[in-house]
């Protein structure tokens, strides 16, 4: 499972995915404003007393400053860190006016008369400080007036430690917090989404597992509580019955193109078995009539026999035609003899010519079901001739390749209509009024996991079925 | 209470704003320099409740934090008398007269010290040449006098022997300064710096005597001399002379880790003289 394929993972996990996604964005949103309004507050809280410091001290300080008075500035200083409180000021050094340090809370670490720049580096003004920068001690920088002279600065190392503390103990509380949050709604969200999307998945269940067609749901399934869901369920159940019968519908309509093909074959059979009748019963009369004359009987019982013969082939095509069993023999090559019996007759009615190639390799076509096969080719037989204008041309040809069997049939009719072609070509729904003889072929095609072209060239409408081969052939 | 809290309210009650209208006409006025521990108000207290005890009437006790300003206010007649120090008594020795000089460890006698701070390596005052060094007052004996003379011997001053001098008014604050690292070396009175050691021993220890002076005459309790027959100040120097007589008055001297107030001769300050002449001399 990748990322890439985010859009197939179950609903109920992308739910999830997006509810956390949600709250970690929420989340980052609202900590950074809590954290963000506690770093305001504490910074104005720190600049207040820095400032409060500063000006204080700078009041107390100022005329000893002036004065170069070291031991006043020192005793200030250390009376103010001792009086002061929370242990925030953690030094302090004054300078004078050119930058000497007079005195400094730790003395031993700002003598007096060293220079007090190393202090003040990053030091900033009291209304600036801030805590923000994570940064334990801060420095504070503020100059000693005396009536509007400067006449020195003030440089205040300030502990900040309790302030980055709480701003850590606060986004460590966030970050928990929100982890959690986002666990429990995530939690929730997946087991709510995946209770209300169980009558979702049930229809899913039921809309074809493995491929099978859809079925109805247990009436006792449908959820009480969501009329929608459970009009949705009613709904579906009614659709599966509907497509149970139109796939009913559509094998009657199946069945009967079989009939309407064989419809259509029995005129032209009616003559077949008609035409040689004539014959036939002149033969039984010559013989009646020269009954006494061996040779002509002999002649005449020999053209009986060649008639009846010719009749039985027609018969058993017939009724083999007819015995089409889906799931019954192998196919053979008979079976396109048998096929040719059948059709020849309707190519001489309409005084068309048919061509006809059989090369297919007998191992392929043992590879398939009799039934189907010769159900594709008659139906493609029959429409070709039925485009193919009187004294037109038919052609079939059966051809087999290593993975392959290949099944063509050309006419010189003006192509297949629109609807015709859809028939044959797509599953859009079948358009009312044509017949259901090129679907059939689609249908069965697709059963035998095979595939279909068409192309329409130079006058010559050519159908192509190839049937996939699989395994070692002996041919 | 500390020196100022007490200034506070010794100002707030008028006594130093209108000295001759807003007291009685019998109380006695002591000014006191920061000779002593004087920023210790138990101390305070106990002595002028054993003085005023030993009078019959109130003494107050007036502190300023220069020996100038006290010397200007005992030479001025704000205050009646004062315990002020060996050095500003020579130098106006023909106005005041003694009334008496604390008795310490059986003597009226003390030294100045010179200390440095405890890790320091200084063995004397020459090493401590380019350094930072407090004085306690520009006149006071121990603390500015002793030092100031002993660099005149070897051809120095102060102001050029040493990178910086500190006058931190008060012989504790010396102590502060030296033990805290703000200066590298002071001069301290060395009965402040001994008493110091017995009640704020975290203070001394974290400082070091290199050099005691001799002995010197111990900062006395003076009176201007014009006014030193009248029979207050004569009372009041009866008062001091006797005060290790009395339960408050021992109490007060105890306090104060002072054996008693005795009647004092100016030769007790004759090592101060020498100083004082040498300093000039030399200069």
């Amino acid at each position: 499972m990748n990322i890439r394929s985010f859009g197939s993972w179950p609903i109920t996990i992308r739910v999830a995915m997006a509810i956390a996604a949600l709250m970690i964005l929420f989340g980052i949103v609202a900590s950074q404003q809590v954290l963000s309004t506690l770093g305001r507050l504490q910074d104005s809280r720190l600049q207040e007393f820095a400032r409060l410091h500063a000006e204080g001290l700078a009041v107390a300080l100022g005329p000893f400053v002036l004065h170069k008075d070291v031991w006043e500035v020192y005793d200030t200083l250390d009376r103010a860190q001792s009086n002061s409180t929370g242990q925030r000021i953690l030094f302090t050094v004054v300078g004078d006016e050119r930058g000497r340090v007079l005195a400094a809370t730790d003395p031993e670490r700002a003598p007096v008369d060293t220079d007090i720049a190393p202090y003040a580096n990053d030091a900033v003004a009291p209304d600036t400080v801030t805590a923000a920068h994570g940064a334990l001690v801060v420095r504070v920088v503020a100059p000693l007036s005396v009536q509007g002279r400067t006449v020195g600065q003030l440089v205040t190392e300030l502990d900040v430690s309790d302030l980055v503390a709480q701003r850590r103990t606060a986004s460590l509380a966030l970050l928990v917090g929100n982890a959690l949050a986002t666990l429990i709604l995530v939690m929730a969200g997946y087991f709510i989404v995946a209770r209300m999307l169980r009558p979702i998945e049930l229809l899913a269940g039921h809309m074809g597992e493995a491929g099978g067609a859809p079925r109805p749901i247990p009436e006792n399934a449908f959820p009480r509580s969501d009329s929608v869901l459970a009009r949705l369920l009613r709904n579906f159940n009614e659709m599966t019955g509907a497509i149970e019968a139109r796939a009913e519908a559509e094998r009657r309509l199946a069945e009967r193109e079989r009939f309407v093909s064989l419809g259509r074959l029995s005129s032209s059979l009616a003559h077949e078995i008609n035409n040689p009748l004539g014959g036939l019963l002149n033969a039984t009369d010559t013989i009646r009539t020269y009954a006494d004359r061996p040779d002509v009987v002999r002649r005449s019982a020999e053209l009986l026999d060649r008639g009846l013969q010719h009749m039985r082939d027609v018969s058993q095509a017939i009724l083999q035609e007819n015995r089409m069993d889906r799931s019954g023999r192998a196919l053979v090559r008979a079976d396109f003899d048998d096929l040719r019996l059948l059709f020849e007759p309707e190519t001489n009615r309409r005084r068309q010519r048919l061509g006809w190639e059989m090369l297919g390799c007998e191992d392929v076509l043992n590879r398939f079901p009799s039934a189907p096969v010769r159900q594709i080719a008659l139906n493609l037989l029959l429409n070709a001739s039925s485009a193919a204008p009187e004294g037109g041309s038919v052609s079939f040809s059966l051809a087999s390749e290593s993975d392959a069997l290949k099944i063509s049939v050309a006419d010189d009719g003006p192509g297949l209509a629109k609807g015709d072609l859809d028939r044959l070509m797509s599953a859009a729904p079948l358009v009312p009024g044509g017949g259901v003889g090129l679907r059939l072929v689609r249908d069965l095609v697709s059963e035998l996991q095979g595939a279909i072209t068409h192309e329409f060239t130079a006058g010559l409408t050519r159908i192509v079925v190839s049937l996939p081969v699989s395994g070692t052939l002996r041919c | 209470m500390d020196r100022r809290q007490f200034l506070g309210a010794v100002g707030s009650s008028g006594l130093l704003c209108a000295p001759a209208l807003g007291r009685a006409a019998t109380t006695f006025r002591l000014g006191l320099t920061p000779v002593f521990l004087d920023n210790d108000a138990i101390v305070i207290d106990q002595l002028r409740s054993a003085l005023s005890d030993a009078m019959g009437n109130p003494v107050d006790l007036i502190q300023r934090r220069t020996y100038q300003e006290i010397t200007a206010m005992l030479l001025d007649g704000s205050v009646d008398s004062a315990w002020i120090c060996g050095f500003p008594f020579l130098q106006h020795r023909n106005t005041l007269s003694l009334l008496g000089v604390p008795v310490w460890h059986g003597r009226p006698l003390y030294q100045s010290y010179l200390i440095v701070g405890v890790n320091d390596g200084a063995d004397g005052l020459s090493d401590l040449r380019g350094g930072i060094h407090a004085f306690s007052d520009p006149d006071s004996n121990s603390g500015f006098l002793v030092t100031a003379s002993d660099l005149a011997r070897m051809g120095e001053a102060p102001e050029r022997f040493f990178a910086r001098a500190v006058f931190t008014y008060g012989h504790r604050n010396v102590v502060r300064a030296v033990a805290d690292g703000l200066v590298r070396s002071g001069s301290v009175d060395g009965y402040v710096w001994e008493t110091l050691a017995l009640v704020e021993p975290s203070l001394t220890e974290g400082t070091r005597v290199v050099y005691k002076s001799e002995w010197l005459g111990f900062p006395p309790i003076a009176a201007r001399a014009d006014r030193a027959n009248s029979p207050l100040v004569r009372q009041f120097g009866q008062v001091l002379r006797n005060l290790n007589t009395t339960p408050p008055g021992r109490e007060a001297l105890d306090l104060l880790f002072l054996d008693g107030i005795v009647d004092g001769d100016a030769s007790l300050f004759d090592g101060i003289a020498l100083r004082m002449a040498e300093l000039v001399e030399r200069r």
